[in-house]
C-alpha cells in the first residue's frame, strides 16, 4: 500500500501506559500518523484533520463522544471506531483490541480496517498515471485553474479535483510546484511549454 | 523508549541521542560539561529546569506528549526558544543546505535541465520558508507577547483589541502543514524521481542534511502546535472572559 494516503489513528485513553504502548505497537501499522489523546475534548486542537480516521477508544468513551467527534472533524472523509477493551477478558472481534492481544494481531486488525478504507475509495494501487490524469497534470502545470481545466476537458470541476487527488496519491507529491517538477522530470511536459520560473 | 529527567547526566543524554546537540545549544548549553547532571547545569546557567527536560523529551521521543504542567511556563520562554531555533535555521542549517546542494549539483555529470529544476525548486522552498519564519517573528510572536501582557495587565486590553480586532491564533495553523508538504515533496522528488546519473556521495550528504532539517522542523512544529498554540488559546479564552 502506498503511504501517501492520509490515514490517522487517534488513540484515546486516560492512561499514558496504554497510549505509549499503543503508539509503539502501531508503528507496525499502515497509518500515516498516530495521535494520542487523554480525553476526547482535546480533539478540538485538530480541526483540520482530513482523510481517513480510525479512532481507538473504550466503548464508554465512544458512546459519549460519537456525536462530538463528528461535529469537530468536519473535513474528514471517513471515521471508523475500534473498541479498546482494557479488562482482562477478551472479545474475539476484528473491531476490538483486547488488553492481551499480541502486537502483530493488533496491527493486523488495524491494517484490515485501514485497507478497507482505501480500497473502498479507489481500487488501483497502480502508481502509473492514467491518460486522463496526465492531461489534467499538463494543464495544471500550465497554470490553469480547476475550473479552466474542467471546461477544456468537458468535465465537472468536481472530477478535476478528484483527478488531482489521485495524482497526488500516486506520485506522493502535493504542492503545485512539486507536481510541475515531477511532470518535467517524467517528460510529461516540455520545459519550453511553460515558464518554470513562474510555476516552480 | 527511555525518557530523560533532571538527574540524567547530560553526557549520556547526548550519547544516546546526538540529534539533541543543536537543541541544547539553543537552550544555552555548549559541550564540555563533564559528568554534570541536567539539574546541575540548569542551576549553573539559570535555565528553567522543567522547560529544559520537557523540550529535550519532546525532541527525543515522538510519542512524548508533555503534561499539563508544560503549560505553566512563561510564554516568553517558549518564544525565546523558538526564535533561537529560527536563528539556527537561518544562520546555519539553510546555508549548509545551500552549500551541500551546490556541491551535489555541480558534481552531477551533465549540467542539464534536471539540475536546474532541483535548484529552482529548492530555492523557492527556501525563500518561502524564510518568509514564513520571518512572518512568525514579526507578526505572530509579537501578537502572542502582547496578548500575554494584556492578561497580566488588563488595563492594556482596549489598546490590544484595537490593534488586533479580529486576530486569532487559529489563522496561523494552516500555514504550517503547507511548509511540511513542500518539504515532503522535495525529499520525495529527489528520492523517487531524480535521474540516476548523479553523484551518490554528495547526493547522500545533501539528503542527510535535508532529513536533519526535516526532523528538526517537525519537532519545531510540534512545540508550536502542542505547547505554544494551546497556551495561546488559553490566553484567548481568558481575554474573552474579561469582556
Amino acid at each position: 500500500m502506498n503511504n501517501n494516503q492520509n490515514i490517522s489513528i487517534i488513540a484515546i485513553s486516560q492512561s499514558d501506559l496504554v497510549l505509549t504502548g499503543l503508539f509503539e505497537i502501531l508503528k507496525g501499522s499502515e497509518a500515516s500518523e498516530v495521535i494520542l489523546l487523554h480525553r476526547i475534548d482535546e480533539l478540538i486542537d485538530y480541526p483540520a484533520l482530513n482523510g481517513h480516521i480510525l479512532i481507538l477508544a473504550t466503548s464508554e468513551e465512544q458512546e459519549k463522544s460519537n456525536l462530538f467527534i463528528r461535529q469537530i472533524l468536519t473535513s474528514t472523509q471517513n471515521i471508523h471506531f475500534m473498541t479498546l477493551r482494557l479488562n482482562s477478558d477478551s472479545v474475539y472481534s476484528n473491531q476490538t483490541i483486547n488488553l492481551f492481544d499480541a502486537p502483530a494481531l493488533i496491527c493486523y486488525k488495524v491494517n484490515e480496517i485501514i485497507n478497507s478504507f482505501v480500497f473502498s475509495q479507489h481500487k488501483e494501487v497502480d502508481t502509473e498515471l492514467t491518460r486522463r490524469e496526465i492531461e489534467v497534470l499538463q494543464l495544471l502545470t500550465k497554470g490553469y485553474s480547476n475550473k479552466e481545466i474542467a471546461d477544456q476537458l468537458f468535465v465537472s470541476t468536481h472530477t478535476v479535483i478528484s483527478h488531482r487527488k489521485n495524482i497526488s496519491e500516486k506520485t506522493g507529491i502535493k504542492s503545485a510546484s512539486g507536481l510541475t517538477m515531477y511532470a518535467i522530470l517524467k517528460k510529461i511536459i516540455d520545459v519550453t511549454d511553460i515558464n518554470p520560473d513562474e510555476l516552480i | 523508549m527511555e525518557l530523560f529527567n533532571e538527574n540524567s547526566k547530560l553526557a549520556s543524554v547526548i550519547h544516546r541521542d546526538h540529534s539533541l546537540l543543536p537543541v541544547i545549544n539553543r537552550l544555552g548549553i555548549k559541550l564540555g560539561f563533564g559528568d554534570k547532571t541536567i539539574r546541575n547545569i540548569c542551576e549553573e546557567k539559570g535555565i528553567d529546569l522543567n522547560f529544559f527536560v520537557e523540550t529535550i523529551n519532546v525532541f527525543h521521543y515522538e510519542a512524548y506528549f508533555p503534561e499539563k504542567r508544560l503549560l505553566d511556563f512563561p510564554i516568553s520562554m517558549v518564544i525565546d526558544y523558538l526564535i533561537k531555533t529560527h536563528q539556527y535555521y537561518k544562520e546555519y542549517l539553510i546555508p549548509e543546505n545551500d552549500r551541500l546542494i551546490e556541491l551535489f549539483l555541480s558534481a552531477s555529470p551533465d549540467e542539464n535541465t534536471e539540475n536546474e529544476l532541483v535548484r529552482k525548486f529548492y530555492t523557492k522552498f527556501k525563500e518561502e520558508f524564510v518568509i514564513h519564519i520571518n512572518f512568525e517573528e514579526r507578526e505572530m510572536f509579537p501578537f502572542i507577547l502582547e496578548l500575554n501582557a494584556v492578561i497580566e495587565n488588563p488595563k492594556l486590553r482596549d489598546r490590544f483589541t484595537q490593534k488586533y480586532p479580529s486576530f486569532s491564533i487559529s489563522s496561523f495553523e494552516k500555514e504550517h502543514s503547507n511548509m511540511d508538504d513542500k518539504m515532503d515533496d522535495l525529499t520525495n522528488i529527489i528520492i523517487k524521481y531524480l535521474p540516476p546519473n548523479y553523484d551518490q556521495n554528495r547526493g547522500n550528504a545533501f539528503l542527510a542534511n535535508l532529513f536533519m532539517f526535516e526532523k528538526d522542523l517537525k519537532n519545531h512544529s510540534r512545540i508550536e502546535d502542542h505547547i505554544l498554540i494551546p497556551k495561546v488559546k488559553q490566553l484567548e479564552k481568558k481575554l474573552v472572559s474579561y469582556e
